[in-house]
Parts: structure tokens; sequence; C-alpha cells
């Protein structure tokens, strides 16, 4: 059975549980899942294992604590502590589809916006010009400046679990905002900050957005023949 | 039970690929088998952990199967190099037990 077919099973299950059980558990499944780099097969059998036997514990009127223990984020890193790291080569292509994903999505709307501003607005001139220097290096922080901001999201709702005091909303969403507001700004800075370096080259709007509609069509099968996100 | 003891560790874990070894066995299942035999201050959820150890060390396989009441469930069942940790455990468990009894008990009678 794959990791994404237990996940579905999962979501079914969980809605049987008991309001106090379904609370606990849905915080041991996000920290669970949250912590990086584990095995995908092995976390989700793991958590299937817990909602089985937590089904079995609420119809004996027993809660969560009672059965994983009073501290349950402690029993949730002794659990991670043991499930076995994810494979490189999955950690690869996981890595190389987002990548795939992220350049399509740049290039299609790069293309359409230079395209629409030239044609409805004689705006520019339908090439898009970078020198490629600067273009890679752009590139190459951005990506790293998105890892970054991920990173620091997932530790974020990783801290946000097992709160006794739920935050409010209203902070919450501030916190959120703040760090992709950051992340926007920063990549914006970049963006005008690199010195010009390397040959400039044009890239005419319409061959833009064949890349990128190409690059998003590989995209789409090789998610549907090795199941990446679906 | 994060702070569980080693010793209890070890000895769960002898128990649990003993009773894998009869045969195959889910989880929850498992964590009953040990109430009945009266490991009942042992947290129900403490065998999850000692499972994903002894998968990692290869001595019990994982298998999602559909069980006779319907659902799927992760049945474990030993490896050779289980059965050969079973042995060991189970040797040094006879070599132990006495000695360690007659001193904890040596002049209470």
């Amino acid at each position: 059975m794959d990791a994404k077919d237990i996940i579905k099973l999962n979501n079914e299950k969980r809605e049987l549980l008991s309001d106090v059980n379904k609370e606990y558990y849905e915080d041991m499944l996000s920290y669970i899942r949250l912590s990086t780099n584990k095995s995908e097969q092995q976390t989700e059998e793991v958590l299937l294992e817990l909602l089985e036997h937590l089904l079995e514990a609420d119809r004996n009127g027993q809660t969560a604590k009672e059965v994983f223990g009073e501290d349950l984020k402690a029993y949730c890193n002794e659990l991670i502590s043991e499930i076995p790291g994810e494979k490189t080569s999955k950690n690869v292509s996981f890595i190389a589809f987002l990548i795939l994903d992220l350049a399509a999505i740049i290039l299609i709307f790069q293309g359409v916006i230079g395209f629409g501003l030239y044609y409805f607005f004689g705006l520019g001139n339908n090439y898009f010009s970078i020198p490629i220097g600067s273009g890679l290096l752009i590139v190459v922080i951005n990506m790293i400046l998105l890892a970054v901001t991920i990173m620091i999201i997932i530790r974020w709702l990783k801290n946000s679990s097992f709160k006794e005091k739920k935050t409010k909303k209203w902070v919450e969403f501030l916190q959120v905002w703040l760090i992709c507001t950051a992340y926007i700004g920063l990549s914006v800075c970049i963006f005008i900050a690199t010195p010009d370096f390397g040959r400039t080259i044009n890239i005419h709007s319409l061959t833009i957005i064949i890349i990128g509609v190409a690059l998003y069509i590989v995209k789409v099968i090789i998610n549907n023949k090795y199941r990446i996100t679906k | 039970m994060s702070r569980r003891s080693q010793l209890l560790k070890g000895v769960l874990e002898g128990c649990i690929l003993s009773i894998i070894k009869t045969t195959p066995t889910y989880g929850y299942e498992l964590s009953m088998r040990l109430q009945e035999y009266g490991l009942s201050n042992v947290s129900e959820g403490s065998i999850y952990p000692i499972l994903l150890r002894l998968q990692k060390e290869k001595l019990i396989v994982g298998e999602m199967k559909d069980s006779d009441s319907g659902p799927k469930r992760k049945y474990y069942q030993l490896t050779e190099e289980g059965e050969q940790s079973l042995q060991n455990f189970i040797e040094q468990w006879e070599s132990i037990k006495g000695p360690v009894e007659s001193i904890l008990y040596k002049g209470r009678e």
C-alpha cells in the first residue's frame, strides 16, 4: 500500500474519533508529519497504526493521554527518532519536481504578462532580456531563500502543536504574514540589487510561454507516473 | 514513558519478538496480548517506538494486509535475524533470571 493511499485511509478514519481524541491525534499527526527527512511510507504506516489503536481505545472511553502517555510531545519525539530517514533518491526527485513546477509557473506568467503588455498596451518590446550571469545568480539565491522560508514555516507549524492554550487567530495570521512579507520583500530586493553581468539574451514572450507549458506538461506526466503529490 | 528504563525496553523487545513469533500480529492486538499477560503498567503506546526500531534492525517485517474483520492492518512477522535475536534474548534471560532473583530477595526469607 502506497503512502498516498494510507493518507487517504487516515483522512477517512480520523473522522470516526471522538472530539477530544481527534484534537490530540491531529496534533500528533501534524507534529510527526512535519519532522523533516523521514521516510514517508514508514511515517504514514505508523500514523495509521496509532489511529487504529486510538479508535479502539475510544470505544473503551480512553483518551490519547491514557494510551500514549501524559506527555504526547515526548512520545512523538520518541517515535520520530525511530522512524528511518527518507531515501536520498526520493529526496532528490522531490526537490527536482518542486523546481520544475516552480519554473513552469514562473515562465508561463512571465511570458503571458510580457505578451499581454506588448499587444494590449504597447508596452515593452515583447522580449524578455536578462544578462545570463545575473539571471542564474538570482535564480540560485531565490532557491536558497525559498528553502529557508519553507524551513522557517515548518518550524513555526511544529511550535504551534501541543499548545494547551491556543494562540489567537489574528496573532497567528500576523506571524505568517510577517514571514511571507519578509520573503517577498527579500526576493524583490535580490532582483533589484544583483548587478548586471554576463552576455544579455533576449527571448520572445511566446518562446517563454511554450517552454513554460512544456515544462508543465512534463511535470504533470511525472506526477501521474511517480505519484509525487497525489 | 519517555524515561522508561532501559531494562524494561529490553525485556519488552524480547516479549514482542516472542509473541510475533507464534503468529503474525498487528499493533493493537500485540498491546492487548501484553496486557493480558499482566504487563498492564506498561503504557499501551510504548510498543510503537519499539516496533519501529525492530523493523529498522530488520528483526521483524510489517506488511499491510486485509484483516479477517475488514480493515487493512499492518501485520508483523519475524525475520530469520529476528528468530536469532529472540534465541539470544531467551538464553540471556535464562542465565540472569535466577541469579538476579536470588540477589534481590536474599535476606528476605
